[in-house]
């Protein structure tokens, strides 16, 4: 025999018509979210390629032949390196594939073209994911996914006939079929830790989030921001809100205008005197793109990947580009650094002089005035309490000696300018100081039991060294609004900023908002940080006996089967043959009867022909035969349904028969 | 393309691609079942072909059916490597569906390339299964188109007199034409075919009989010689005289009709085959 071997033997075929109009659709579909992520002449450039391509299929433009393409896909491929000055990286990957799937469009002739497109556009679901993997995303995707997987069912399906509704019907079923299998596969494949190789940090450009060095106006804009920061649960009760302060990015260097950080090393030993049991939480920290680990107060422990550095930072060895999850211990009621190193006092002390001369002259004014430090720092405090000082989100613009402009003129501003202000005129005044840049306070969510410190949160403040207390914390904000330290923000401010704390909205909205954010956490938590360590630790707490690779892997290989096997078993069900109705069941019985005699009936025969023949065949009872065949069609093609009494009387015929 | 996936979202540690991965791998395990299960159940048949001349195309009408409360889409139907057709077959349905095959070598044959195949419902995996059938394919040779059925072959049959004349109720043959005869019974539709000038005769009540006979074609090769025959078989049939066939071994009694001129076809298609078993090959050309 010659083999002619079926899967080689399928000759090329073209896309129909339809098939590119609803690939191109489902295109349009699956990349319509990164629109605003791709520079706009990308964008333009997919839509024009697409319109082209919908023309070319309704005969309105011609095809573009290889020798204009060829040149197109080369300028566009130097376009995209001309924008990103890079090819690789997500944001240059994403425009490069958007634009190289354009063009791939343009010269789709045949059905196997498609195929390649409707699986790029599932790639594309993908970088979705690399620009946000929240809730509604996900769902968004989920929706993308299904419409993929119908128009891939649909030009897979050759017929033009078939509703759309029953086209998604089978596309939705599928999907949902899919995701048991999904999650077995979720749960059980085996993590590995990552990345496998390097990602740039344009990965995280836009994230929002604390900067490593301060300057007036950063902060505020921040402010701005409703989006969450990091979430907390603590083990016990929440400590008091103007307890939280949560530490972030120490400054101890000062230019004259910015605050930026020292390089320390990380410490050998905790310099810190405690006087209360720790408080111990967990927070789950959203990217942030940097290195910082938000920790409450002074952390005193440390967690996995990370370094405590010299001024109490938790720091982590790599950026946070990804959501991360980590359990603390932190003390709120402490002596810190009483062992300063005076390399680090003294550098802390430090300001360049020709800056600020206002500043500089208070400063040396109450260094001569009061004996002891801490008399200085009530004076600071205590001039920002009692002189017309205004808290302020939007502080006038100010240029040159900016200290001293809002010290002595403007006395407008936010907690930037109060906690860089104050620091610097207790270094002129001789106290080492530095300026602390985090989060204050936060807000609770009864729903889910922690608390949601947003972007919105971010503050500053002052840690001054006084010779037998250590590094104490003093917050100039307080002084001059202390609501925003008992209370927060909003009542601090009263702006139209503060829609977006919870606890503004009427009672039903807001518990519908917390159960929202509760939802958020438990994604963060359970899915969102699924990685190696909390596979490990699910599957142990499952205690099922998962231990290691081999024993997840011959579940997964199990539980596949278990499931895929169950549906075989739900369609065999659905799909099986209906039963045969009663006057099927007799009129086969009359055919088994003249089968014995050598009358057989093709099931492409109809009756009528049958019928001439039983007839020419010189059969005893044609009588009877006719009587059956015709009470048989009436009940099969007659209007009414078949009643009793018509059944029985077929019975009866088909009985009489003798052979 | 999962397994790229894959090793990104391990890269980039990023759970929703994970679960995007495997959320294919899912689809993709759903989908090769599925792919299966579109062809299980069905029962196809293959009704004997419509014997065709060598050359032209053969009708393969292959009907589907099947017991499942579920629609088998994209059902596809292929013969060697001919263009493939596809059809939906409804649930408990059935259905049809031809597939035309160019000819090209005279003979009985057994249809041993049929695939019956489906994609659906992703295009990923390819589920097929050959079909056998039994039933026999018929191919005619190509007729000759410059046939003539000669006087010569006109014998004498039971002492009855054949008469061929110019004059007559029915159109017997062609002869050439001699001088001096009507040019009204000239055939002209043979003369512009190139065939000479030729008389058409007709003849009265007796009919004549012929015998379409192997020795006396002049044609050198076996095949010429056969496709000689099977034009004369239509040619007689046509003309619808009573003729007989006269083959090595094979004779055929003189008689006329529609089953006469299949059995003499058949016995000039199968003529000197060896195995009437042989696998049909289409014309690839």
């Amino acid at each position: 025999m010659k083999a002619n071997l079926p899967i080689r033997a399928i000759p090329e075929e073209i896309a129909s018509r339809e098939s590119v109009f609803v690939v191109c659709f489902c295109f349009l579909f699956s990349i319509a979210p990164h629109f605003r992520h791709l520079p706009l002449w990308v964008s333009g450039f997919v839509i024009i390629a697409l319109a082209w391509r919908i023309s070319q299929n309704l005969d309105r433009v011609p095809a573009l032949s290889k020798w204009i393409l060829a040149p197109l896909v080369l300028i566009g491929g130097i376009s995209v390196f001309a924008e990103y000055w890079t090819v690789v990286g997500r944001d240059a990957g994403l425009a490069l594939l958007a634009v190289m799937a354009s063009f791939k469009f343009l010269e789709t002739r045949n059905h196997r073209d498609l195929l390649i497109l409707i699986f790029l556009c599932y790639f594309l679901i993908a970088t979705h994911f690399l620009f946000s993997q929240s809730i509604l995303t996900a769902v968004l995707m989920l929706i993308t996914l299904i419409v993929i997987t119908t128009t891939l069912i649909t030009i897979n399906q050759r017929d033009d006939n078939v509703p759309i509704v029953s086209r998604f019907k089978i596309g939705g079923r599928m999907v949902a079929m899919s995701i048991p299998l999904m999650l077995i596969l979720f749960i059980l494949v085996p993590r590995i830790p990552g990345p496998l190789w390097g990602i740039t940090s344009e990965q995280r450009a836009g994230v929002t989030g604390l900067s490593n060095s301060m300057s007036p106006g950063k902060i505020s804009n921040l402010i701005l921001s409703n989006e969450v920061a990091f979430r907390v649960e603590f083990k016990n009760e929440v400590p008091a809100q103007n307890k939280l302060y949560w530490r972030g990015p120490v400054m101890a260097m000062f230019n004259g205008r910015l605050w930026y950080q020292s390089k320390r090393e990380s410490i050998d030993r905790l310099n810190i005197l405690v006087f209360e049991e720790p408080v111990e939480y967990t927070v789950t920290l959203e990217a942030n793109g940097e290195r910082w680990l938000l920790a409450l107060d002074i952390p005193t422990q440390l967690v996995e990947e990370s370094v405590l550095t010299a001024d109490y930072q938790l720091t982590s060895n790599k950026e946070i580009n990804d959501l991360r999850r980590y359990t603390l211990k932190s003390r709120l009621n402490y002596q810190l650094g009483l062992q300063e190193s005076a390399d680090y006092l003294k550098l802390t002390s430090n300001f360049p002089v020709r800056n600020n001369p206002r500043t500089v002259a208070l400063g040396r004014d109450l260094a001569q005035r009061y004996e002891n430090p801490q008399d200085i720092v009530k004076h600071g405090l205590a001039m920002f309490r009692d002189q017309d000082f205004v808290y302020t989100l939007n502080p006038p613009i100010l240029r040159d000696n900016e200290v001293d402009r809002f010290l002595f003129d403007s006395k407008r501003g936010f907690c930037e300018n109060y906690a860089g202000s104050f620091a610097l005129l207790m270094r002129t005044a001789g106290i080492p100081a530095r300026v602390v840049t985090g989060y204050q306070g936060g807000e609770y969510n009864s729903v889910g039991d922690y608390l949601i410190v947003r972007q919105s949160d971010a503050h500053a403040w002052t840690e001054v060294w006084l010779k037998d207390r250590g590094w104490v914390r003093v917050d100039p904000t307080a002084a001059v609004s202390p609501g925003r330290i008992e209370q927060g923000l909003d009542d601090a401010l009263s702006s139209k900023n503060s829609g977006f704390r919870i606890k503004n909205r009427s009672p039903i909205f807001g518990n519908l908002l917390y159960s929202w954010d509760n939802l958020q956490h438990g994604w963060n938590d359970w899915v969102l940080d699924y990685d190696h360590r909390k596979q490990s630790n699910f599957l142990r707490d499952l205690e099922v006996g998962i231990d290691d690779w081999g024993d997840m892997i011959l579940a997964l290989v199990a539980m596949m089967l278990f499931v895929t096997g169950g549906y075989w078993i739900i369609s065999w069900f659905r799909e099986r043959p209906s039963k045969p109705e009663p006057h099927e069941i007799y009129f086969n019985q009359l055919l088994k009867k003249l089968q014995k005699l050598g009358l057989e009936k093709p099931p492409s025969e109809d009756t009528r022909a049958f019928l001439q023949r039983v007839q020419s065949r010189g059969f005893r009872q044609p009588d009877q035969v006719v009587k059956i065949i015709n009470l048989y069609n009436l009940i099969k093609y007659g209007p009414d349904k078949a009643d009793a009494l018509s059944l029985s009387e077929l019975r009866m015929l088909v009985n009489s028969i003798r052979i | 393309m999962l397994f790229f996936l894959f090793l990104a979202a391990i890269n980039y540690q990023n759970s929703m691609a994970f679960v995007l991965t495997f959320m294919l791998t899912g689809l993709a395990v759903i989908s090769l079942w599925q792919t299966h299960k579109n062809l299980l159940g069905l029962e196809i048949n293959l009704q004997t072909p419509r014997p065709v001349f060598a050359g032209e195309s053969c009708e393969f009408i292959y009907s589907f059916n099947h017991q499942n409360n579920a629609f088998r889409y994209a059902v596809g139907v292929q013969y060697a490597n001919q263009a493939p057709a596809y059809i939906t077959i409804e649930p408990e349905g059935n259905a049809r569906v031809v597939l035309k095959i160019p000819t090209r070598k005279r003979g009985q044959f057994r249809p041993g390339g049929s695939v019956i195949f489906t994609r659906y419902p992703t295009g990923l995996f390819h589920a097929w299964g050959f079909l056998r059938f039994d039933t026999p394919i018929l191919i005619y040779p190509k007729p000759v188109s410059n046939a003539i059925l000669e006087e010569t072959m006109v014998a004498i049959d039971d002492g009855e007199t054949s008469t061929s004349t110019i004059e007559g109720d029915d159109f017997a043959g062609l002869r050439e034409h001699r001088i001096g005869e009507s040019l009204r019974h000239i055939s002209w539709k043979a003369y512009a075919q190139g065939k000479g000038m030729l008389t058409k005769t007709f003849q009265g009540q007796v009919r004549p009989s012929l015998w379409i006979d192997w020795f006396s074609i002049s044609d050198n090769s076996l095949e010429g010689k056969l496709s000689h025959m099977t034009a004369l078989v239509i040619l007689a049939e046509n003309e619808n005289q009573k003729y007989g066939l006269k083959l090595p071994g094979a004779t055929i009694d003189q008689h006329s009709g529609t089953a006469h001129k299949q059995a003499c076809l058949h016995a000039i298609a199968t003529f000197r085959q060896s195995d009437l078993n042989q696998e049909f090959e289409p014309d690839e050309g």
